[in-house]
């Protein structure tokens, strides 16, 4: 019988340790354990034995750590000889009902952007062993002791586009049921389904006492069986050896105990022996046998948490969206990734679950900036993201590259809108949001419009697409054009909960499109949508009448424990909160407060916020000009000479750069259109190498408030790219930032390239590990100490000084 | 391996506030009262996000006939060697050691994360969360190294100053030892780049060698360190 005629029907065995056995026998510190394939097959061959005698049904060849990283020569060879033993395994021990696992354990480096490794580069790693493992004869690929969700979804990627062998999956979880890189048990079964692994499940550091709360939580969510793999419990070291306390019989026990939750498949990990196994199986097997059930949960997800749909209304953030957006779009032309990223975190900070991410502008590479922006938001936050797009391929791109299970925003009932995105969702996982609409338009009735929502359900479950994994948008319409559509499109909510059982989204406020005040119209028409059933609501958590609404209707709902979310937002707070102030209010007399600070004061002090207030009051009666010039650049100057001083220290400066900024920004909006004049456009960079841009990052703040133009390379930037920049925009003065030693030498690698091809552009360098000295012998044209030095040496260039 | 420690968020609570000052440059002075409330602030999130974990793992030392240090490490099969390194500072550190720990401790990837955030909506505190990041992640480091201080005590023996890569001529290769041997990808989720730097940034490996000599002296921290202009050299 094959593995998937037998997994989830009956009880399922793995092997035990590995490398702790290997350890045992004498393998030396540093030697790969791979290599003994090659150098000592009869010990692989002997262990694999006695782990199929003790009756594993699945068992691991010797390639948790063959990669082409660790093997670039001879990788093929070890992974062939890995299961070719296996084989013999088989044969000898007369087991030919056994299945040959490919082992899969982690590449050992970490996926940017935290780590260095790109994604795809991850995926083509994992995709050569698979390959190699795969043609040799394995019957399986069982990816084990992943501790990061995004270097899990690689391996299963690369399973999945090399193979068609099962691919079974487990993770390593902390006592806290988290992964190191903070993933749940929640998210990650969310992701790991959405992949289509076949098996999922929990291996490696912890013992099976402590996994028990873990292993509970997974056989709640998991709709596909369940892999339980343990350590023989915690491990202590004596004299440098790594003992593991728990015997077989005490391990077994506690396998019952795993074995009565529900899981399908069982064996062991570090520490453990054939013992442990035969034991373990001995016991399991009189156990009943429970096959996995479909949880039919609604659930999206990002790295670090899931988002369930349908128990209580969900917000979905729609700022990171261009429509109408004038700012917005500039940032899209300028790749300012930063300026899309801050949306993002704000809308965190005001409440939102969900965050939706449409950055479609005609004139921009659409595919490219979805992978840049969805790899810069989860670098930052952990909302799950919905990608919106119209655009298929940017769809792909997107889901490809986001570390979770993405809610994906549209498809639609046209044949051709399923043809293409469904096969996406298949691939990739998510949660999908139907429009109902189809080749002959918007339905004007709710018949209409539920009759194609169940026909987009039925076309999904082709796919293997559940309901669940589906959220019906009815289509929120101005009511300033047709009276009747907000009826319609309550009723279709209703209908769609009530008849079909499905979850809705809407965009609330197209509702009010063309009508003054819209949030009123909004803010209502959300509480009787929610009222209706809808699950999510995509709108602006900035909108304080919006989530007024929000959280009255939870409050109102019980969906809000003890009202503590209501409590939260607005206890000591008066109404109305944060509604924006309408002209009255806004202060008539050019002085401030009594109490309050000058707007100089509030620069050199780094109050941000007292800074804006008070340009405020000062915009629309001073020259914006003059204000620059006369307040704000002279306050931000004596800050700059303290901190030259030493009398004011680093922290003190940037404070006050972000007051002066939040400064420049309001009297930026009061010019209108006519910008302020750029002292000149600086590339900044981190070289080769190096991954530290915080250095970078302050000379950056502080140029800027200078009023430079920065073009910011970022980190780890190659001098080829460094001096094309320079070429192409004919830039005079270039910034690079180094804090090792080590990698000075591509700072030096730089220079040198630009002096070739651009040279009359200026270099400045600075770093933790940069002197004077290091700065001369690399032929850099100036050494800046500290960011203030950087503003100095670029008045100098660009005649300012 | 995995020391069961103090509660290690009470532990990070503890990190000296003069410490963290002097990170930023303010060598003893008080910092400006907007600043002394962002530290306030940043200490908060810091705490809330940080995952210490630790893992220390003690061998047996022996000197090769080239003057190597050599880690040596019992198995069934016999003596194992788990890792020599050719370095006369830490030979000269662990002058007279009978053993020797090797030791990484890490605050995990959340004040990385914290640090990301604020390059976005605030760069002030970026320096912030990195100067009290680094204080906690040595208050972490010194909770770690006591433990294990106490272990040995009640053998009778003594331990060195903590010495790691990077310090003197120790190169940073051997940061690919310490993450073999003591598994610190699976067990405390770091991860080595290929210029050899350690992710999450807060994290420390260091060796620390045992001996039964008690109080020989032996220059450590900023004192042991050949970089007399560093601005963050203590007094």
């Amino acid at each position: 019988m094959t593995l998937k005629e037998r997994l989830g029907r009956e009880w399922l065995f793995c092997d035990g340790g590995m490398g702790t056995i290997l350890q045992a026998k004498g393998l030396a510190g540093g030697e790969l354990p791979e290599t003994w394939n090659l150098t000592r097959p009869e010990d692989i061959l002997d262990l694999h034995c006695s782990y199929l005698e003790a009756g594993a049904d699945i068992f691991n060849t010797n390639t948790f750590g063959a990669n082409s990283l660790k093997f670039p020569d001879d990788l093929e060879k070890i992974v062939e000889a890995a299961v070719d033993l296996a084989k013999q395994a088989r044969v000898r021990t007369g087991r030919e009902d056994a299945f040959i696992a490919l082992d899969i354990g982690p590449t050992g480096r970490l996926l940017e952007p935290m780590g260095d490794l790109g994604f795809e580069e991850a995926v083509e790693i994992f995709g050569r062993t698979i390959r190699c493992g795969a043609a040799a004869g394995a019957d399986l690929v069982l990816i084990e002791t992943m501790s990061d969700s995004y270097e899990a979804k690689a391996a299963v990627l690369a399973a999945r586009e090399n193979c068609s062998l099962p691919v079974l999956i487990t993770t390593i979880f902390d006592a806290s049921g988290k992964l190191l890189t903070g993933g749940t048990v929640d998210s990650v079964t969310a992701m790991l389904e959405g992949l289509g692994v076949d098996a999922l499940g929990v291996n490696c550091g912890l013992g099976p006492e402590q996994m028990l709360p873990i292993v509970k939580r997974l056989t709640e969510v998991a709709s596909v069986p369940v892999i339980v793999n343990p350590n023989a419990g915690l491990p202590r070291t004596e004299n440098g050896r790594t003992v593991y306390d728990v015997d077989p019989d005490t391990f077994a026990g506690w396998m019952e105990q795993i074995a009565d939750l529900g899981v399908q498949v069982v064996g062991g990990c570090c520490g453990t022996t054939p013992a442990h196994i035969r034991e373990t199986r001995r016991r399991v097997l009189e156990k009943p046998f429970r096959p996995a059930s479909a949880k039919k949960r609604t659930v999206v997800s990002s790295y670090c948490q899931a988002v369930e749909i349908g128990k209580k209304p969900v917000i979905i953030g729609e700022r990171i969206n261009p429509t109408g957006k004038k700012k917005f779009k500039e940032a899209l032309r300028r790749s300012d990734v930063e300026y899309i990223l801050g949306e993002g975190l704000r809308q965190e900070d005001q409440g939102a679950h969900i965050l939706d991410v449409n950055v479609g502008l005609p004139e921009i590479d659409e595919p490219a900036m979805m992978e840049t922006v969805v790899r810069g938001l989860q670098s930052v936050l952990g909302l799950p993201l919905q990608i919106d797009t119209t655009d298929i391929e940017a769809l792909e791109r997107g889901l490809r590259c986001y570390n979770g299970k993405a809610m994906i925003n549209s498809v639609n009932g046209k044949q051709e809108s399923m043809d293409a995105v469904f096969p996406l969702v298949r691939k990739y996982g998510g949660v999908v949001v139907a429009l109902v609409l189809d080749e002959d338009g918007i339905p004007d009735t709710a018949e209409g419009r539920v009759r194609i929502a169940r026909r987009i359900y039925e076309e999904a479950a082709r796919y293997g697409i559940g309901p669940e994994d589906i959220v019906i948008d009815g289509l929120a319409m101005t009511i300033s054009s047709d009276a009747r559509s907000a009826g319609v499109t309550l009723e279709t909510l209703r209908r769609v909960r009530d008849e079909l059982g499905g979850h809705t989204i809407l965009g609330v406020s197209n509702i009010s499109f063309g009508l003054p005040r819209r949030e009123i119209i909004n803010s209502h028409f959300l509480t009787m949508a929610m009222q209706m059933g809808l699950s999510c609501a995509i709108i602006n958590p900035g909108n304080e009448a919006m989530m007024q609404s929000y959280r009255a209707f939870n409050a109102l709902y019980a969906l809000d424990d003890n009202c503590m979310d209501y409590i939260g937002a607005y206890a000591g707070t008066t109404a109305p909160v944060g509604a924006p102030a309408g002209p009255a209010a806004a202060p008539a007399e050019g002085k401030s407060p009594s109490g309050t600070y000058s707007l100089a004061a509030c620069i050199e002090r780094g109050m941000a916020g007292s800074a804006e207030k008070a340009v405020r009051d000062l915009v629309g009666k001073t020259d914006p000009m003059t204000l620059i010039n006369e307040e704000l650049i002279p306050a931000l100057d004596r800050v700059g000479q303290g901190f030259e001083k030493g009398t004011i220290f680093l922290p003190q400066l940037l404070m006050s750069a972000e007051a002066a900024k939040a400064a420049f920004e309001v009297v930026k909006e009061t010019m209108q259109g006519e910008d302020r004049e750029t002292r000149g456009r600086v590339i900044l960079a981190t070289v080769k190498g190096d991954i530290h841009d915080i250095g970078k990052n302050i000379v950056k703040v502080m140029l800027e408030n200078y009023g430079y133009e920065v073009l910011d390379l970022g980190k780890d930037v190659a001098p080829e790219i460094i001096a094309d920049t320079a070429i192409r925009e004919n830039i005079a003065l270039v910034g690079l930032s180094a804090l090792m030693t080590t990698t000075v030498v591509s700072m030096e690698e730089t220079i040198r390239l630009l002096r070739k091809v651009k040279p009359d552009t200026r270099v400045v360098v600075g770093g933790a590990v940069m002197t004077q000295e290091y700065a001369d012998a690399i032929g850099a044209d100036c050494y800046a100490r500290d960011a203030m030095a950087t503003v100095r040496y670029a008045d100098e260039v660009f005649g300012f000084a | 391996m995995k020391a069961s420690m103090r509660d290690p968020k009470e532990v990070l609570r503890e990190a000296d506030r003069r410490e963290i000052r002097r990170y930023l440059g303010y060598r003893g002075r008080e910092a400006e009262p907007a600043v002394e409330e962002a530290i306030d602030r940043c200490r908060e999130d810091l705490i809330r996000e940080a995952a210490p974990r630790a893992a220390y793992r003690r061998f047996e030392l022996e000197k090769g006939e080239d003057g190597s240090l050599v880690l040596i490490r019992p198995e069934e099969a016999g003596k194992v060697e788990e890792m020599r390194i050719l370095s006369r500072d830490l030979a000269r550190n662990l002058e007279g050691c009978l053993a020797v720990y090797m030791m990484a401790a890490t605050l995990g990837p959340g004040p990385d994360r914290l640090v990301r955030r604020a390059e976005i909506l605030r760069v002030s505190h970026t320096v912030i969360y990195q100067a009290a990041g680094a204080a906690m992640a040595e208050a972490w480091c010194d909770a770690v190294n006591e433990r294990i201080r106490e272990e040995e005590k009640a053998e009778g023996l003594f331990l060195r100053p903590r010495f790691s890569p990077g310090y003197g001529d120790l190169p940073l290769t051997c940061q690919k030892d310490f993450m073999r041997i003591l598994r610190m990808d699976r067990d405390l989720g770091i991860r080595l780049s290929e210029s050899l730097l350690m992710t999450p940034t807060k994290s420390v490996t260091a060796f620390i060698g045992v001996t039964d000599q008690p109080g020989r002296a032996c220059l450590s921290g900023c004192a042991a360190c050949g970089a007399a202009d560093c601005p963050y050299r203590k007094e």
